[in-house]
């Protein structure tokens, strides 16, 4: 009980640490790639203490759903990413489920944030949650069937199973099956985070803006949590990805030494995929919103082609 | 270094590229601009002269080596910049709405594959399992894949170069079905049909040429003069 | 040695065309070319007859009965065509029918002889190597040469329609063909099992037709389904016959005459060699089952449009959808007397498909439309040796007494009744009954009626000679036919019967 609890706290600081330090990653090197220089990797931070300690104003027509969103985003969020094999194979509450927790578990923040759009009554809000809804609608199977793939030949939903099964097959990334769910399960990332050319993590035009839509009337510490919650999530993400398909690094135990080689090959392997997300979203424009679908339907089949290749293969 | 030579790995490595060979052609049923299209017939073609490649070194046979380099030179380089300057010529530069709408096609697109894994599997004879022997076998499938796919795309697409591209997809199938099952065609018929492919390609990249001057539009569903 | 000088004599006049630049001397190296040609062809046939098959180069080139009876239609074709079509462009160019009016020089029509005088010796080189392979790889290559040297033939005249049609020539040409290739890798997987070389014989026909029998048979059987897909798409057999209306009125009349016959019996060849490497494998059953239903498809499918038809270019297309099923379904009811009565039509309809295609043109190039409405009727009266023969010509295609056509049809009904296919053979007659209604009625419309005053249309003897020679040939022919070449028909069946 006490070792689940140690493990839990050291990986949420994790969590809570490195998640923004992505985000500004993935930010710096896109402005260097477009020839700018960008606002620095801390910026994410300061964001964040910046807002924790500013004033809120919560509009008068919302309701409980308004106030109560930002913490159940923040949260599951943070319970997804105590779930997931981090640093070593074993995550600290694996035992509270598998990929279906932890799928459902996102659906659960994101129906809530759809939800605090909505609450306010503002148009911009409606407009956001439900372009939210359509593209997850999608995305959503996509991601499933991408998952299952990696489950069914570990034999097993638990992700540290799964972890570590992976970690005792060496070649076996080269699978076609592995290479047909990495590429769905990447577009389904890019559509999970809201990164081109899916959503533009930037823009405000009503026109463009499915994300920051819904988050427009929240200010101050709940802006915070909510942004928090969502760099954790596309921590978490990315984290699935490159854990599930390349588990090189991750140490089979708690011990320190495994754990901090661990932590360098992580954040090795973070950074790898971040220069393919940032590739990705400076050579594509933004899609517009009905051609949306049909970049997740290809995510689709290649899930479904992964899994049907298991069988075959 | 002593992996290169295990036949395992060359298992492993010609899969890989297999499947990286149809999720480019899913990519080219679903994609809309005819450049890029040109540019993923090209990427497969290079995957289709790599698995040649490694089927030909394993094998230490000198045919496959030739028309991995056949395939090279006339479908990666040739090919495409042949087929890129017509596109420049022409001034078309999508593809307009295909009778299916993208994601149908893409599910269908799909479901081909999984027929083509089936057709595949009365091909596939376990008894014959010597290593170097049975490399590439499973690709059978997916070059029946990309052949139905290839059909399909000629079907369902109205812009007359991305017809093409289709049929040029289906000689490809066919070049991966002809390696994995019996390691190429002798090699004057391999000649013949790289030369074959390249005139029709050219022939085809003329006749779009002369479509588009003569209707100002290379849509296929305005060639209905002739009736009856 | 033969076997090569047939192959090289039209790949050399064809460049060579390229670059002579006045218009009698292409016309004459052509028409020399080709009854060269047609010489080899004669000497080849003789050979054949006297010592069996002949073959070149390590067996790279090969020719029995079958394949020399195919090199010598299509040489006799070809000869004739380049004869007609003389006076075919000479009439072209004097109406400036293919040049710009700013063109003093007269270099368009220059440019444009050139490029028929320069492609058709190579379409018929793609041709009679498609007889002359004997590796089926190299005879896939060929037939897929055969279209890519006709394509810019159909598109001679630059019309909207003649693009659109050599367009759905070029693309279902090309899946078809593609099918086809499928085929043919599936039959080499089949052979390689039981030969085990990777050497250029293994796909060689005189090799694989001797251990035909321990093919893998389901593998033999898509292959077969795949070839018959694909082939049947050169051939003009239905379901994918929708090209051939289309090119066959839009290209000129001497390369619609070559595709109607040349690549018909080209693409009927390629089949042949497939079927009887299926039926020793599979036995004759599933594969004649397939060849009766697409061949009695083709022949149902060219009956609505041959009667409800607005042009004649047109009919003749669906004519020839309904000859190819003609022969596929002989093919189909197999037995000594069917195949007989299949090679003895494809005989006799390489003579006399050209003579429809060269009446057509003259009336078309007479009257400038193809349209029956706008060419009114009567036409008997300008064109009189055109005329009567095109109506011979109907009455020969379709099978009346005497003509030698109505003999080939009367033997694959014997055939059938032989081999028991009683259903298949009354559908056959009544099909061709419908044809021959439909047909007669358009050409006796358009050909016999009033004088509608137009001036005399025969002026030019290259084209009026033509047309005489063919039908008298056609004539004879339906008395008698020379001892050779009866011979060749019946060794080329032999070939055939020689599947279990």
């Amino acid at each position: 009980m006490i070792e689940v609890l140690v493990k839990s706290v050291i990986q949420l600081i994790l969590l809570l640490l490195v998640a923004p330090l992505i985000t500004g990653i993935i930010r710096t090197l896109k402005a260097r790639l477009q020839t700018r220089r960008g606002p620095g990797i801390g910026q994410p931070y300061r964001d964040l203490f910046k807002l924790l300690r500013k004033g809120m104003v919560v509009p008068n027509t919302a309701s409980w759903i308004f106030s109560a969103t930002p913490y159940i985003v923040f949260g599951t969020a943070a319970l997804v990413g105590l779930m997931i094999p981090m640093t070593a194979t074993d995550a600290p509450l694996s035992l509270f489920g598998g990929v279906l927790a932890v799928v459902y578990l996102l659906a659960l923040g994101r129906f809530f944030l759809a939800l605090g759009g909505l609450d306010t009554g503002s148009s911009f809000g409606g407009l956001g949650s439900s372009r939210e809804m359509t593209i997850s609608a999608i995305a959503e199977p996509a991601m499933m069937l991408a998952i299952f793939t990696v489950a069914l030949s570990a034999n097993s939903t638990n992700l540290s199973e799964m972890a570590r099964s992976a970690v005792s097959q060496s070649w076996r990334f080269l699978a076609p099956s592995q290479i047909l769910a990495f590429s769905g399960l990447f577009i389904v990332l890019i559509a999970e985070t809201g990164r081109i050319p899916v959503d533009n993590p930037a823009t405000h035009l009503e026109l463009t803006m499915i994300h920051e839509a819904m988050l427009l009337e929240y200010s101050g510490p709940y802006l915070a949590l909510i942004e928090w919650g969502a760099s954790i999530k596309q921590l978490v993400l990315m984290t699935l990805l490159v854990n599930t398909f390349f588990p090189f690094g991750l140490s089979s135990s708690w011990m320190i030494s495994g754990l901090s080689l661990g932590l360098v090959f992580y954040l090795l392997k973070l950074l790898l995929l971040a220069c393919c997300i940032v590739l990705v979203e400076t050579t594509n424009a933004k899609l517009r919103l009905f051609r949306v679908p049909e970049l997740l339907a290809v995510a689709f089949i290649l899930g479904a082609l992964a899994l049907i290749s298991t069988f075959l293969f | 270094m002593s992996f290169i030579h295990d036949p395992q790995f060359g298992d492993r490595m010609i899969t890989l590229m297999a499947a990286l060979v149809l999720v480019l052609q899913i990519a080219m049923v679903g994609q809309r601009w005819l450049i890029t299209n040109i540019r993923l017939f090209g990427l497969q073609s290079f995957l289709l002269a790599a698995i040649a490649g490694t089927i030909a070194f394993f094998n230490h046979s000198n045919h496959i080596y030739i028309a991995a380099a056949l395939t090279l030179v006339v479908k990666t380089l040739a090919l495409p910049i042949i087929l890129e300057r017509i596109v420049a010529r022409v001034g078309i530069q999508q593809e307009i709405e295909p009778l299916i709408n993208v994601p149908l096609s893409v599910l269908i697109s799909g479901g081909l594959t999984l027929v083509g894994y089936i057709v595949a599997e009365s091909f596939y004879h376990p008894e014959e399992t010597s290593a170097p022997a049975a490399l590439g076998h499973n690709t059978l499938a997916i070059a029946i894949a990309l052949f139905l796919i290839g059909f399909f795309m000629m079907l369902n697409r109205r812009k007359a170069l991305t017809q093409v591209l289709g049929l040029l997809s289906m000689e490809n199938g066919l070049f991966l079905a002809a390696i994995s099952l019996t390691y190429g065609m002798p090699l004057v018929v391999e000649i013949g049909i790289f030369f074959d492919v390249l005139v029709a390609a050219m022939v085809l990249g003329i006749l779009v040429y002369r479509i588009g001057e003569t209707f100002d539009s290379t849509d296929v569903s305005k060639l209905r003069r002739l009736r009856g | 040695m033969v076997l090569l000088w047939l192959l090289l004599v039209p790949l050399v006049a064809g460049p060579l065309a390229f670059f002579l630049r006045k218009r009698p001397a292409m016309e004459a190296t052509n028409v020399a070319a080709f009854a060269v040609v047609l010489v080899l062809a004669a000497t080849l046939v003789e050979q054949v007859l006297q010592s069996g098959p002949v073959s070149y180069w390590d067996g790279f080139l090969y020719a029995d009965a079958l394949s020399a009876l195919i090199v010598l239609l299509t040489a006799f074709v070809a000869l004739t065509c380049s004869i007609y079509a003389v006076g075919y462009f000479r009439h072209d160019e004097q109406n400036t029918v293919f040049v710009q009016a700013e063109d003093v020089l007269g270099e368009m029509a220059a440019y444009k002889l050139r490029k028929y005088y320069s492609l058709s010796p190579l379409f018929v080189f793609a041709m009679l190597l498609v007889a002359l392979a004997n590796n089926l790889g190299v005879l896939w290559v060929a037939i897929e040469g055969t279209t890519l040297a006709s394509v810019f033939l159909v598109t001679f005249y630059g019309r909207e329609t003649s693009l659109e049609a050599a367009w759905k020539y070029a693309i279902i040409g090309g899946v078809g063909l593609s099918m086809a290739l499928f085929g043919t890798i599936l039959t080499y997987y089949a052979a390689h099992q039981i030969m085990g070389t990777d050497t250029l014989a293994g796909l060689n026909w005189s090799v694989l037709v001797v251990n035909a029998a321990q093919l893998d048979k389901p593998t033999m059987r898509l292959a077969f389904i795949l070839i018959l897909l694909g082939f049947g798409t050169k051939a003009g057999i239905a379901p994918m016959h929708t090209w051939k209306p289309d090119a066959y009125s839009e290209a000129p009349v001497p390369v619609a005459a070559m595709l109607a016959t040349g690549v018909l019996n080209c693409a009927l060849y390629g089949l042949v060699r497939f079927y009887i490497l299926t039926s020793k494998s599979l036995g004759p059953q599933f594969a004649s089952q397939l060849l009766i239903v697409f061949g009695l498809l083709s022949m149902g499918v060219a009956v609505p449009f041959v009667l409800v038809q607005r042009s004649f270019r047109r009919l003749l297309a669906y004519s020839s959808i309904d000859q190819c099923g003609v022969m596929v379904v002989a093919l189909g009811f197999g037995g000594p007397l069917g195949v007989l009565g299949m090679f003895l039509h494809m005989t006799f309809h390489a003579v006399t498909k050209p003579l429809l295609f060269f009446c057509a043109g003259n009336i078309q190039q007479h009257v400038n439309t193809d349209l029956f409405r706008k060419a009114k009727g009567g036409l008997i009266h300008s064109m009189p040796w055109s005329g009567a023969a095109f109506l011979m010509g109907t009455l020969a295609v379709t099978g009346s007494p005497p003509f030698s056509l109505f003999q080939s049809e009367f033997t694959i009904l014997r055939g059938a009744f032989g081999g028991g296919y009683v259903f298949p053979a009354i559908l056959f007659v009544a099909l061709l009954v419908a044809i021959f209604s439909g047909f007669l009625v358009h050409i006796a419309n358009l050909v016999l009626g009033p004088d509608p005053g137009l001036p005399k249309g025969e002026t030019c003897r290259w084209k009026k000679y033509s047309v005489l020679s063919l039908a008298s040939v056609i004539i004879v022919l339906g008395f008698w036919i020379p001892a050779p070449l009866y011979r060749l028909i019946q060794g080329a069946a032999g070939i055939v019967m020689s599947a279990p």
